[in-house]
C-alpha cells in the first residue's frame, strides 16, 4: 500500500539564470510519479526570478526608518531594508495603513492585521542572511505568479500537482502558490517539518511521492463509511 | 483654530513619543576587540610561504541585533615600505570556518559576539620566507591590518574600519616558536 513520503531534491546553487521549472525536470529526472506533488522553495523561485536586491541599491526613506522599529526584531521587515523593500511592492501609504491599524489591533488583542493588510509580500520578504551564499547578503522578495509556476511544473512534469511554499524550521509552513485541485493548507500540514531542510543543505525541492493514491484512499475509506 | 492648534499639539506629542521609543530602543553596536587578539602564530610553512593566523573577539553591546553583512582584513604593506614579500590575507568565523574568503553573513543577537581567525600568508618574492621575514624583521616593519566589518541593524548599513598592528617583534617569535616546536617535535 503506498504511503505519503517526502523525498527531497539536491540542486546546485540557482539563480536568475536558471529557470525554475527547467531546473525541477533536471534534477528529479525519473523520480516523479503520476500520484506525487512536486513542492519548491518560494525563495529559490524568486531568486530565478531576479527578486533579490542588495541593501545597498535601496533608497531608503524616511518612513522606512520610523516603521521597521514597530516591527519585533526578529521579524525581516526589522531592518530598514526589509520595510523598504515592503513599501516598494506594496507602496508605503498601504504600509502605514497597516502599520497604524494592525498596532490599533494588537492593543485590543488581535495580531497578524499587519501582515493581512500590508500585502502579500509582507511575510515573504527575507532579509539579509535569509537565504544561503550568494544570496546572504541580499532580500529577497517573494515570488511572482506562484500559482502559474505551479501549473507550469506540473504541466512540464506530468505529475499530479505542484506547489510554491514557504516553510522554516519554526514550524511555519505557508503554500503560496499551487496547481488547481491541491489543497494548500492540506499541503503546508504535510510540510510542516521542513523537509526542505536549511539553505545549506541545497534541497530546494521536495517531492510528495504518492499524494494522490493516499487522497483517494482517504476518499474511499470516508465514502465506506 | 482650535481645532488646528489641538492637530498640532497632537502632531507634536506623537513625534516625541516617537522619537523617545526609537531613542529607547537604540541599535546594534559592533566593537572588533583587536587589543585583546591573540598572537599571531605560524600554521604553516614552506620554502617561499609562511601563514600565520590569530583570534580577534567582536561583540555586539548594543541594545538590539545586528548583522555583519561582510567582514575582510585589508592589510597594508606597501611596496615602498617592504618589497620581498607577496602577502593575502582572509578572514572567517571560528564557527564556521572556511577558506575561500567569502563571509557569509551573520546575525548577532545584542549582548553576544564571537571571534574571528584573521589569516595572513606571506610568500618570498625572491629567495626563502625566512630570509624575507628576518630581512623584514631587520628594517623594523610593522604591517597594519584592517578588520573592515559592514553592519546592518535597524539604521542603514555602515562600514567601519577597526585596526591591529602585526608586527615584526611577533612575526619573529612566531617563527622562532615553529622553529622551537619542530626541534622539540
Amino acid at each position: 500500500m503506498a504511503e505519503l513520503e517526502l523525498k527531497p531534491v539536491g540542486t546546485r546553487i540557482l539563480t536568475d539564470k536558471d529557470n525554475i521549472v527547467d531546473m525541477i525536470e533536471k534534477y528529479t529526472k525519473g523520480d516523479i510519479g503520476p500520484d506525487d506533488v512536486v513542492s519548491v522553495a518560494e525563495s529559490v523561485v524568486a531568486i530565478t526570478q531576479g527578486r533579490v536586491a542588495r541593501p545597498e541599491d535601496f533608497k531608503v526613506c524616511f518612513l522606512a526608518k520610523i516603521l521597521c522599529r514597530f516591527v519585533p526584531q526578529k521579524g525581516s521587515l526589522s531592518s530598514v531594508y526589509g520595510m523598504q523593500s515592503l513599501m516598494d511592492a506594496e507602496g508605503k501609504w498601504r504600509v502605514l495603513f497597516a502599520m497604524i491599524i494592525g498596532m490599533f489591533a494588537k492593543i485590543v488583542g488581535k495580531n497578524g492585521v499587519f501582515y493581512e493588510l500590508a500585502g502579500s509580500h509582507a511575510a515573504l520578504v527575507d532579509d539579509v542572511t535569509g537565504t544561503m551564499p550568494p544570496f546572504d547578503k541580499c532580500l529577497v522578495y517573494g515570488p511572482l505568479e506562484a500559482n502559474n509556476v505551479a501549473e507550469e511544473i506540473k504541466r512540464r512534469l506530468g505529475c499530479y500537482g505542484a506547489a510554491v511554499a514557504d516553510v522554516n524550521d519554526l514550524k511555519r509552513a505557508l503554500v503560496v502558490g499551487a496547481s488547481t485541485g491541491l489543497d494548500p493548507k492540506k499541503l503546508a500540514h504535510i510540510l510542516i517539518d521542513n523537509p526542505f531542510g536549511n539553505a545549506s543543505q541545497r534541497t530546494p525541492i521536495v517531492i510528495i511521492k504518492n499524494y494522490a493514491a493516499v487522497e483517494r484512499r482517504t476518499e474511499n475509506l470516508l465514502t465506506v463509511e | 483654530m482650535e481645532i488646528l492648534v489641538t492637530i498640532v499639539i497632537v502632531v507634536i506629542i506623537m513625534a516625541i513619543a516617537v522619537w523617545l521609543f526609537i531613542a529607547k530602543q537604540g541599535d546594534a553596536d559592533f566593537e572588533f576587540k583587536v587589543n585583546e587578539r591573540t598572537e599571531f602564530i605560524v600554521v604553516d610553512q614552506t620554502e617561499k610561504t609562511a601563514t600565520f593566523s590569530c583570534k580577534v573577539a567582536f561583540i555586539n553591546k548594543g541594545s538590539q541585533d545586528g548583522t555583519i553583512m561582510d567582514a575582510y582584513p585589508r592589510h597594508l604593506l606597501p611596496y615602498e615600505q617592504f618589497d620581498g614579500v607577496e602577502v593575502t590575507s582572509r578572514m572567517e568565523l571560528t564557527t564556521a570556518p572556511r577558506t575561500d574568503n567569502y563571509f557569509e553573513a551573520v546575525i548577532i543577537p545584542k549582548g553576544t559576539g564571537g571571534s574571528v581567525i584573521v589569516t595572513v600568508t606571506f610568500t618570498a618574492k625572491t629567495g626563502t620566507i625566512r630570509d624575507a621575514l628576518q630581512n623584514l624583521y631587520d628594517l623594523s616593519v610593522d604591517m597594519p591590518i584592517d578588520i573592515v566589518y559592514q553592519i546592518v541593524a535597524r539604521t542603514p548599513w555602515y562600514i567601519h574600519k577597526a585596526r591591529m598592528i602585526m608586527t615584526c617583534d611577533e612575526i619573529n617569535r612566531a617563527m622562532q616558536a615553529k622553529d622551537t616546536a619542530k626541534w622539540e617535535g
